[in-house]
């Protein structure tokens, strides 16, 4: 696997504050990467830094391989807390100037507008957007070049429901293609939801990194409830040779699985019994949890 | 660069306050530069006359002096110019657009060059209307019309480009420096009109400061030094010695400012942190 992003010990300091300290990552190319952490904790001003608009104290980074930073940031579409546009300019010379500092192809302008909804408006001035509005398009300007990585500011702040499925379809879309995404957030269930990887910050320093996958997989909780007998039920599920532990929950079993056992397990073992079963749910361990847990171990 | 200009010029192309300011400038280097005639004329109705001579007699408008008359009257209009950079700057900044290009993928110096490249342009501009008004001033009213005369003396308008570069390139900075356009516009009239011309006068004519130090320093002021490049002209029409020539430690200064301000600006680019 290529790698698309190196980060070496950065530190940024604000007077006597730091914001963030000796902080290194690595980001591997088809990542999707979050970088979670409570508000204050960092993580825009990691974002600021390897987009060269925040000045490290010390410590350095890399894109791709031998590449220059402002080469490289001209493969890179980034979608920050707030759009800056011109106001007085309309969408497509606003994007416009877009494709010359990127160098890319001005041609596929009135595409990523249709993409985002913006077609319609092309022609009217930025200043005339509503904030959703301004929001779709610099997403049209990070798409514009069709870059291999895509960095997110806390891309769905300020986005009504529409507007937030909307970013999440299309980051899912994007990553679909390959492409490597970097996102801040401190929305949890966003972070779960789309990314493979991440790693907490806590007063600008990495606490814990790791996949998604292995973080959630931890956990292997079956909850059951059928029309029958809640006792027969329960036997049934005894002689089930994946239970390692049973409690009753309201009118549902909640089960833990041996590891290796699956819900699916479950389903067939019950079917075979003769009960259909009503409710089949498999809980998993959710990010907001060892979130908290991560955050309470480093107090 | 020409990356560096097509960047500025689609930030202004349909920038319509860009293209009043300049008209406006344009014309109001056309009054102050060509309208010495009708000046005079107003002079002469008013009942002046310089020792006995009839105003409107004198040649500002023949070749050669005609170049450094008008670089010197229209060095005047340059702050208009200034204006147009603050503007310009300080849209990249509010508008946080600096940061956007950043972001985009252009350096801290490509910036700094597209700048410098906006304000070449219109020193450009500024300097081949003045060429071309002098040659149509200068055929309406020269007494002498013979390409020696037309073409001499033409370092004055390289002085004048010159003037306009580093003028607004102290604009640039200070509309980095200070981030609200209107204030920093106000600022740099009054400094210009009044500050720094007190302060000059106060230095070189009281008697505390004459002939000391202090009044040396006076060269090195920032609006001093540029007016140093094309000084008042019109004393030779009165039979003074004047300076018609651009001296070599004149151009040293206003150099010296330019690396200085240019500088500056980079130093504040690196380590501004931009949000």
């Amino acid at each position: 696997m290529a790698r698309t992003l190196t980060i070496n010990n950065l530190t940024k300091k604000f007077g006597r504050i730091t914001a963030v300290n000796n902080l290194s990552l690595s980001i591997e190319q088809g990542q999707i990467f979050g970088i979670l952490g409570p508000n204050g904790s960092g993580k825009t001003t990691t974002l600021g830094m390897i987009l060269d608009v925040v000045a490290p104290t010390s410590g350095d980074y890399h894109w791709f391989s031998n590449t220059s930073n402002e080469e490289a940031r001209k493969k890179i579409g980034a979608i920050l807390e707030s759009p800056s546009f011109y106001p007085y300019l309309t969408a497509v010379q606003n994007l416009k100037i877009t494709a010359h500092i990127k160098k890319c192809d001005p041609a596929p302008i009135d595409e990523v507008l249709k993409q985002v909804n913006l077609y319609e408006r092309r022609n009217d001035k930025f200043k005339t957007y509503s904030l959703g509005m301004k929001q779709r398009l610099s997403i049209a300007a990070a798409l514009l070049s069709n870059p291999p990585v895509l960095i997110l500011d806390e891309p769905t702040n300020g986005l009504d429901p529409e507007g937030i499925a909307e970013v999440r379809d299309l980051i899912v879309n994007v990553a679909r293609q390959g492409k490597t995404i970097i996102m801040a957030s401190h929305l949890l269930d966003e972070v779960q939801k789309v990314c493979t990887h991440f790693c907490v910050l806590r007063h600008g320093k990495k606490i814990h990194e790791g996949k998604v996958k292995d973080t959630l997989e931890e956990l292997n909780k079956v909850e059951v409830s059928a029309d029958y007998d809640h006792e027969h039920l329960k036997n049934l599920m005894y002689d089930f040779p994946g239970t390692e532990a049973l409690e009753t929950v309201d009118n549902s079993l909640l089960i833990t699985l041996k590891p290796g056992f699956t819900a699916s397990e479950i389903n067939s073992h019950c079917f075979a019994e003769g009960v259909v079963l009503k409710r089949l749910i498999t809980h998993t361990n959710t990010l907001e949890k060892e979130f908290l847990k991560i955050l309470k171990d480093h107090d | 660069m020409i990356d560096a200009i097509k960047l500025e010029w689609l930030k202004i192309k349909n920038y319509r306050v860009f293209w009043i300011l300049l008209g406006m400038y344009l014309f109001a280097l056309t009054v102050i530069a060509s309208g010495g005639v009708f000046f005079l004329e107003w002079l002469k109705s008013q009942g002046a006359d310089f020792n006995g001579i009839d105003p409107t007699i004198v040649p500002i408008y023949d070749f050669p002096d005609i170049w450094q008359n008008m670089t010197y009257l229209g060095s005047y209009a340059k702050i208009f110019l200034a204006f147009i950079v603050i503007i310009s700057v300080n849209n990249d900044v509010t508008y946080n657009t600096l940061r956007q290009n950043i972001i985009d993928g252009i350096s801290k110096k490509s910036y700094l060059l597209s700048k410098l490249m906006f304000i070449a342009l219109l020193a450009s501009i500024s300097t081949l209307f003045l060429f071309i008004n002098g040659l149509i001033t200068g055929s309406i009213y020269s007494h002498v019309w013979e390409s020696r005369f037309i073409f001499d003396e033409l370092e004055f308008l390289f002085a004048y480009f010159l003037d306009i570069v580093v003028y607004c390139s102290l604009a640039f900075l200070l509309a980095l420096v200070i981030k609200k356009a209107g204030f920093v516009i106000v600022l740099l009239f009054l400094y210009s009109m009044m500050f720094e011309p007190i302060l000059s006068a106060i230095l070189t004519n009281a008697p505390y400061f004459r002939d000391t130090f202090w009044s040396e320093l006076v060269a090195f002021f920032p609006v001093q030094s540029l007016n140093n490049l094309i000084t008042v002209p019109f004393g030779r029409y009165v039979f003074m010695e004047i300076q018609d020539y651009i001296p070599f430690k004149t151009l040293a200064i206003a150099l010296g400012l330019l690396v200085i301000y240019l500088w500056s600006v980079i130093s504040i680019l690196k380590r501004r942190d931009l949000k």
